[in-house]
């Protein structure tokens, strides 16, 4: 029930530039400062020239506390610098962008990171408010087109709100589910002059209420012992953790919450880092493409755990047959993920990690033997591994990875783009903590990789980043290729090639009758080593043979002058586990490699229409 | 089934884009969607007519909520409530048969407010089933145009399913009138 709600206060010196007139412009750099902000993506252009300006004379007046500028090749780069800037650290990432095409250039990112709860802010240039909507140069209507896309959008139409307005676009990014936030400020709100508060937040009288009553959300002694209920009549319970326990920082408390209860644990692409890889409770990731073994566990559950996951359809397939036999407890910080898939058992609309807290807490007393299920999954583990050709003297894009894996072990923050490079990747690479794994789960951005690697790199400068990318994905946005030497952001860019994008020749293969219509890029005369030295990198390679590759890839980690790119020419594969669209877990494709439990035989994969 | 959602939002320019935005986006049917303020100027209610099972309200009714402008969402379909619509139709009529039409507004307690040589406007206010039976009786006439407000719905002061606290949540106005039934 909605309350109106008074401005929280807080005691507090006023800001030292409170009652002071200031420029527009010079606002918006004062609340980005106020609000943490040291880095800034973006790229300029005519109606945010006064903001632009408004960085410079930051820095000129701040040497100490300068915020760093990082330019793009294109807006869309600096959306996902951005948005791997925020996915690496949980703070907000910041773009600023122009008018017109500088906005909806952006478009693609701010989706994305909505569809991926990321925390980013984007300021856009608008033009003046008095040639609004006469299709003046370089003008779009971004607050519309960027309220189907962003968590929330402002256009800035009083410059006596801007301060509040920016301060609660930082506010909704980060609380709640985190989502990006646009704040479009037309030129003349830029160039006016306004006294400065220095304090104080746009009133929204629902959010602010429902943020209250999230705060609030308490298991209670009912609640708590209906979830232990269900774990005690459950005999094979299995954890399912997604994006949503690194949203909340619940890496810590899930992994105490699966070993005091002894539960095994899955994670869905976005929650990979929620729980070590390498973990003897973890059967990595489920799904379409998930393990093997992580999809045994699933079949063989009677108690699905979902925490902060939201029953993708990437995860469920076929979703009558998903989970048909088995209990499902779901805790999700996002109402309306509760029964938006599948009605669960018992559900809890809270933050993860304070729910898992509080269950534990209520918990204290609860004892059952799960013993036999954990065996029985760590057996799975063993039984059921990754596997590949590994006899071929073709270079195998799952051995790159493998080989990858060996020399990083667990130490570096990966991002990838979209493709099968990003599922090896997911499958091969052992991810030891949260916020280390990025990757762009719901919107499957092609061109992700690279600038969100950058973005984490300048965020992380003491981390070795690498972007495992597809040669598709690197077209998507290889311009920022130069970006990464022009700002010495010292990333690693492994590129697998194949000439294909091919998780759609994949498709192509099994369901097109190899038909590949728009996919092969055999005839593609490009030279990405040409292209990273013409951008300056002073470490580019191509590696075509198998017996060169783990040297080549010795000498990429071990690079420390400046950004490192390295192709590698792989063969073509196949992505396998697979789960075709729209069939059960009972009928996953193994592939020719990796052992499966029983023979699943042919499965008409021929007329689907699922996607 | 069909369900009458009031939507209060808070009163700034594209909050409508954004709702009917979000009902295209996930697909979600509108029937018919009124907008009108409260009695607090700063507040608009919502008045949207959607059909689907209650899984589909449900979750129109979550994704309303995460809408940082939708201060409350309340299905007013559960609870006793008021619900009207105002049709104004122009058919064609003359000196022949226009007894008739009037005869027929009487029986919907329509009312004639035009009344030109060839042609009529009636004003039918009702629920829904009152509103459409009457059109449908004037099918047998050639209609000219016709406009519709879409559904506006109050709860009745009787329901107190739900604490109702705030100012623009609430009718002040105590008189309940039974509907219209012909």
């Amino acid at each position: 029930m909605a309350t109106h709600a008074k401005p929280e206060k807080v005691e507090k010196k006023p800001h030292p530039l409170a009652g002071q007139e200031l420029q527009g412009s010079d606002i918006v750099m004062q609340v980005l400062a106020d609000e943490g902000v040291d880095t800034i993506f973006g790229y300029s252009g005519g109606a945010i020239l006064p903001t632009y300006d408004g960085v410079f004379r930051y820095n000129e007046s701040h040497p100490d506390k300068k915020i760093r500028l990082v330019v793009p090749a294109n807006e869309q780069g600096a959306g996902f610098m951005a948005a791997g800037y925020a996915r690496s650290t949980g703070k907000v990432g910041v773009l600023i962008v122009t008018s017109g095409p500088g906005a909806t250039n952006c478009v693609t990112p701010i989706r994305d990171s909505a569809a991926d709860s990321v925390p980013v802010v984007m300021i856009s240039g608008q033009v003046a408010r008095a040639s609004i909507g006469t299709d003046a140069f370089q003008e779009a209507p971004v607050f519309n087109i960027m309220s189907s896309a962003a968590k929330h959008t402002f256009l800035v139409t009083d410059e006596n709100e801007l301060e509040e307005t920016i301060r609660s676009a930082f506010h909704i990014a980060r609380s709640g589910r985190p989502g990006p936030v646009v704040i479009d400020i037309p030129k003349d709100v830029q160039n006016s002059h306004v006294k400065f508060k220095g304090e104080g937040l746009l009133h929204f009288r629902g959010y602010n209420d429902r943020m209250r009553q999230l705060h609030e959300m308490q298991i209670t002694d009912k609640i708590a012992s209906r979830f232990f209920r269900l774990l005690e009549n459950s005999s094979r319970p299995l954890v399912y953790a997604g994006g949503g326990v690194i949203c909340s920082g619940a890496a810590e408390t899930l992994r105490t919450f699966i070993e005091r209860y002894q539960l095994p644990c899955v994670t869905t692409l976005m929650g990979i880092g929620s729980i070590d890889t390498q973990h003897d409770l973890s059967m990595r990731m489920l799904g379409m493409h998930g393990t093997a073994f992580a999809n045994y566990a699933v079949q063989d559950c009677d108690f699905f755990i979902s925490i902060g996951a939201r029953f993708d359809d990437r995860v469920t397939s076929d979703i009558k047959a998903f989970l048909a036999n088995a209990k499902i407890a779901h805790i999700d910080i996002d109402a309306s993920e509760h029964g938006k898939v599948k009605i669960a058992d018992w559900g809890f609309h809270g933050d993860v990690r304070k729910t898992l807290e509080e269950l534990m807490e209520h918990g204290k007393d609860f004892n059952k033997d799960f013993s036999p299920w954990v065996r029985h999954c760590q057996e799975l583990r063993k039984n059921y591994p990754m596997d590949f050709n590994r006899e071929t003297a073709d270079l195998m894009p799952e051995y790159v990875l493998e080989e990858l894996n060996k020399l990083i072990q667990g130490e570096a923050i990966v991002a990838t783009g979209v493709g099968q490079h990003q599922m090896w990747a997911a499958q091969y690479i052992d991810v030891k903590e949260p916020r280390a794994f990025l990757t762009s789960g719901s919107m499957g951005t092609m061109g992700f990789g690279l600038p969100a690697s950058i973005g984490a790199q300048t965020a992380n400068p003491d981390r070795m980043v690498i972007d495992i990318d597809g040669d598709g994905s690197m077209r998507m946005n290889i311009g920022e290729l130069e970006t990464a030497v022009t700002y010495n952001i010292p990333v690693k860019v492994l590129m697998l090639n194949n000439n294909a994008d091919g998780m759609v020749l994949q498709w192509q293969d099994l369901f097109y009758e190899k038909r590949y219509s728009g996919t092969e890029k055999n005839w593609h005369t490009k030279d990405f080593v040409k292209h990273a030295q013409a951008d300056g990198f002073k470490f580019a390679r191509r590696v075509e043979k198998k017996e060169d590759l783990h040297a080549a890839l010795e000498a990429f980690i071990a690079f420390k002058d400046g950004p490192a790119f390295l192709e590698v020419a792989v063969a073509h594969s196949h992505v396998y586990p697979m789960i075709a669209p729209g069939k059960s877990y009972a009928q996953m494709l193994t592939g020719p490699f990796i052992k499966a439990r029983e023979e699943v035989g042919d499965i008409d994969v021929s007329n689907t229409n699922a996607f | 089934m069909r369900h009458i959602i009031s939507c209060f939002v808070e009163n700034h320019p594209g909050v409508l884009a954004r709702v009917a935005g979000l009902f295209s986006a996930r697909g979600f049917n509108i029937d018919s969607l009124n907008v009108g303020t409260t009695i607090d100027p700063t507040v608009s209610r919502m008045t949207i007519v959607s059909t689907g099972d209650d899984q589909v309200i449900s979750q129109i009714i979550k994704q309303l909520e995460k809408l940082i402008d939708v201060i409350e969402v309340r299905d007013l379909t559960q609870d006793e409530h008021v619900e009207r619509e105002l049709l104004l139709i122009k058919i064609e009529c003359n000196k022949e048969n226009r007894r008739e039409v009037i005869e027929l507004a009487d029986i919907f307690r329509a009312k004639i407010v035009d009344c030109g040589p060839e042609s009529m406007v009636i004003e039918v206010v009702g629920a829904g089933g009152k509103v459409n039976g009457f059109f449908n009786l004037l099918q047998n006439y050639r209609i000219l145009q016709i406009t519709r407000t879409g559904r506006v719905a109050l709860p009745r002061a009787a329901a107190t399913s739900a604490p109702q606290s705030t100012a623009y949540g609430v009718t002040k106005d105590q008189h309940s009138e039974s509907e219209d039934q012909v």
